[in-house]
């Protein structure tokens, strides 16, 4: 039994992981395209009209081979996937750089600041949204409701503007902005320097990431407490804390995981328009110069990059209900 | 727009409470060696410090700093010698020989040989991103100090494409090369933080004068960011523009540089006529006296000081205060042009809209997206002419179309750069039919630019550029095919105490040629 089991399961993840490179390969079809009709033009936008005013004719016609303008958008695509499977993901066109090298320090910077933001405001999250369903009606659930809804409606944008205004400018308390010191050479920057910078981007985001999840589990949570089993529990004399521990908390889990994993695209999106603001060199930042210089390469690989989280992170939030909770079995074609 | 309203607002309420908390002494004494400068994000070179990928040239043309050109431009934009001693041109133009000094070192130890000089212009031809090399055909060294230039067409202008290459050493050039440049300029590239800052130390062996200032470090950051970065006092120098120049910052003063960055609106100078689906030609701009009066009734200080709060000057051509450029100053004068309307038959009609022959005086006048400045500028256009009965309908287009429709439609430009061969392209006519970015074609005004091009002395050539704008009987300044409406200042919040010398006029756009005399700012 334990074996079959085992078995269903495996064919599940082959199953749900083809669907996923087919989803990832459809993203980068739809994200390719969008990009050959945005009404960006690279030549414009990269090398500037002054610039291009001063050229000879001949010049901008190397350079409009250059950027592919003139280049027949579904050989362009095809030619792309096929380097992109085979681990080539090209060159930048504005880096002249390996697309590789440009984005794995990148990553390498926004990931510190995307875990522990993910993970904060999931965690805070969570326990916020049980603080408020537990209490539901009274001035705490109240005081939460109203602060979730409210940042739940703020833009991250002007979020990270009033923070930044507040803490750096005001208080002087961190830095303006960016991961390193300024004007501090590679080798005098200690951890703490940079936990020091990440400390703002992180707090941004994982505020931006909380109100979803603090409504869902407070929404959860009440709910729960008013099903029939709670009210046999409390029948049976148990305390409130034990009904939340063993009751509330095992009911509110699996929704919550749900939302978590889920959330991956929203920090990820937020973290576009942070790290913009806290002038923060990560993901968002080269996605939006890609994007902004018509970089195609480049932003391919964002793109891709991402989905793979976004969709690797719902895969695992299924394993992982598997998992947690024993009651949904993988049978067949069910789940 | 809003986000920045928001923001400005926000930023009053801040700066109003922070003027309490700056008493506390925060910052420390800075050494007064050191200079830190904001540049807009755009500004931070994606190859790096690498002339071969165009550092130093193309849209914002500066001095590369990091290594040093053969020639200079002057504060006036005049070509002086830098790594170049002498040079001289082959009579019909097509061979340059330019000797450089022998007293110049790559920061590795290594001389600067004419070796390098040809290495640099031959990879430069080879991978030319943002800079135009199709007029080399190429660099040949023919001893240590002497260089040779085969050109593909006469190229009269060619000393001021010298003076933005920066000089590579073929020794120590890779595929890195613009993250870990080495040069023989003001400044060795200590470190660069992608995304984030560059940091630059004096070059002790710099054969010129050494820098006084031994660290500059420069951060890439948003204008609003740049804005509350000195607000936080946490840099020297920070660039801004005409929305913010009017937030006072406590410990520091606004500082503004004269630029070539203009804003000017292309009038097609033919009637209408399709072309491979392009229309070509507008009937209304196409009358001379239309044009002309389009140039009377502009009221270029009110636009100036309504759009851009008065952080700019009036412009009349293309290139103003540059040597080539020939005095083409208009009063404004509403009463002329509507008595050249008059004149050339159109009549003012019922609805205050003038009409000749069944045509109506109505076009359109396009702007980019996201533009507020040149938004404001065709807003302010189309009011100016229906002084005139003009009918002007502002309109945005994106610049996937906007080339072709400028073709039969007025739009609003930006150009500045520091050469005659932006005054070439915008008004010399494409195989001997129409200019390149909106109709119009003088034959005496081609002919004065190709002897220009062709001119084997400088001096001379300004003066045929200068002709080919008016020369007493014809000219560009008589056609109208184009009207100037202002050079944008470039703007900084500066700190107490820093001086900044003089600074060359800037070219268009923000950023590093703010810093090409950096060397010579000083602490009090």
């Amino acid at each position: 039994m334990a074996i079959k089991g085992e078995l269903i399961l495996i064919k599940y993840i082959l199953k749900s992981g083809i669907r996923m490179i087919l989803l990832i390969l459809a993203i980068s079809i739809a994200a390719f395209f969008l990009m050959t009709i945005s009404p960006i033009d690279p030549l414009q936008t990269n090398v500037g009209q002054t610039a291009l005013g001063i050229m000879s004719q001949e010049q901008i016609e190397q350079l409009q081979m250059y950027w592919g303008t003139n280049e027949n958008v579904v050989e362009r695509y095809l030619t792309w996937i096929k380097d992109f499977i085979s681990g080539d993901m090209g060159t930048s066109l504005l880096y002249h750089q390996p697309v590789h090298d440009v984005i794995v320090q990148r990553l390498f910077n926004s990931m510190g600041i995307l875990l522990c933001a993910w993970l904060l405001s999931g965690i805070f999250g969570v326990i916020l949204g049980m603080l408020a369903g537990a209490n539901e009606g009274s001035i705490v659930d109240t005081s939460i409701k109203g602060i979730a809804i409210l940042f739940s409606s703020t833009p991250v944008f002007w979020f990270a503007l009033i923070v930044l205004l507040l803490f750096s400018v005001w208080l002087k308390w961190f830095p303006i902005g960016f991961s390193v010191p300024i004007g501090v050479m590679a080798e005098n920057v200690s951890l703490l320097d940079k936990i020091h910078h990440g400390v703002l981007p992180t707090f941004v985001l994982s505020i931006a990431g909380m109100p979803n999840i603090i409504l869902h589990t407070r929404e959860k949570m009440s709910s729960v407490l008013k099903s029939d089993y709670i009210l046999f529990a409390r029948a049976l004399g148990k305390t409130k804390k034990q009904i939340l521990w063993q009751h509330g908390l095992r009911n509110v889990l699996l929704p919550a995981i749900t939302l978590q994993f889920a959330s991956i695209s929203e920090i990820f999106s937020g973290s576009i328009l942070a790290e913009q603001v806290f002038s923060y060199p990560g993901l968002g930042q080269i996605a939006v110069t890609a994007g902004l210089g018509g970089d195609m390469p480049l932003l391919l690989a964002v793109v891709v990059i991402c989905a793979c989280f976004v969709c690797g992170g719902n895969f695992l939030a299924d394993i992982i209900y598997h998992i947690i909770d024993p009651r949904i079995q993988v049978k067949g074609k069910q789940l | 727009m809003r986000k920045k309203r928001i923001f400005f607002l926000l930023l009053l309420l801040f700066s109003l409470v922070g003027c309490k908390a700056e008493t506390k002494k925060s910052m420390e004494e800075k050494e007064k060696d050191t200079v830190i400068v904001t540049m807009p994000v755009s500004s931070e070179p994606e190859a790096g410090l690498n002339p071969v990928y165009g550092w130093g040239a193309g849209e914002h043309t500066h001095e590369p700093l990091i290594q040093s050109t053969l020639f200079v431009t002057t504060n006036d934009l005049q070509i002086d010698y830098d790594l170049a001693t002498d040079y001289s041109v082959s009579e019909d133009g097509m061979i340059w020989t330019v000797s450089i000094r022998e007293d110049a070192f790559f920061t590795d130890g290594e001389k600067v040989t004419a070796e390098d000089v040809a290495f640099t212009y031959n990879t430069c031809k080879q991978n030319s991103s943002v800079n135009d090399f199709t007029m080399l055909h190429h660099a040949e060294a023919i001893d240590k100090e002497t260089v040779v230039f085969y050109m593909t067409r006469p190229f009269s202008v060619w000393p001021y494409t010298m003076a933005l290459v920066g000089i590579v050493p073929e020794h120590a050039y890779t595929s890195s090369y613009g993250e870990n440049p080495i040069g023989s300029g003001k400044y060795i590239l200590k470190q660069w933080d992608k995304g984030q800052q560059m940091i630059l130390e004096a070059n002790a062996n710099y054969y010129g004068n050494v820098p006084a200032i031994k660290n500059v470090i420069v951060l890439f950051m948003e204008e609003e960011i740049s804005l509350a970065a000195a607000q936080a006092g946490q840099v020297d120098v920070s660039y801004t523009s005409a929305t913010y120049a009017d937030i006072s910052v406590p410990n520091y003063a606004l500082y503004s540089v004269v630029s070539l960055d203009n804003r000017g609106i292309n009038l097609p100078a033919q009637p209408k006529q399709e072309k491979d689906g392009i229309l070509y030609g507008n009937d209304v701009t196409s009358d001379i006296a239309v044009r002309r009066a389009i140039n009377l009734a502009l009221n270029r200080e009110s636009i100036l000081s309504n759009i851009l709060n008065g952080y700019a000057s009036p412009a009349y051509s293309i290139c103003d205060n540059t040597p080539w450029y020939q005095d083409a100053q208009v009063p404004y004068d509403l009463e002329q042009a509507k008595e050249l309307l008059d004149n050339a038959g159109w009549t003012l009609g019922k609805d205050g809209i003038r009409s000749k022959n069944g045509v109506r005086a109505a076009f359109s006048i396009l702007y980019p997206p996201s533009d507020s400045i040149r938004q404001g500028i065709a807003e302010e256009f189309s009011n100016n002419m229906k002084e005139i009965g003009l009918e002007v309908t502002p309109e945005c287009v994106g610049w996937d179309t906007a080339y072709d429709l400028a073709q039969s439609q007025p739009l609003v430009w930006g150009w500045g750069a520091h050469t005659p061969m932006e005054l070439y392209n915008i008004y010399h006519s494409q195989n001997g039919e129409n200019a390149r970015y909106s109709p119009y074609h003088n034959k005496a005004v081609d002919k004065y630019m190709e002897e220009a091009l062709k001119s084997t002395d400088l001096e001379n050539s300004y003066s045929l550029w200068k002709k080919a704008q008016w020369d007493g009987v014809t000219g560009i300044i008589q056609d109208v095919p184009w009207v100037w409406i202002c050079n944008v200042e470039h703007l900084y919040f500066v700190k107490q105490g820093l001086t900044i010398p003089e600074q060359k006029i800037h070219p268009h756009g923000h950023g590093w040629s703010l810093l090409n005399n950096v060397d010579t700012w000083t602490w009090q």
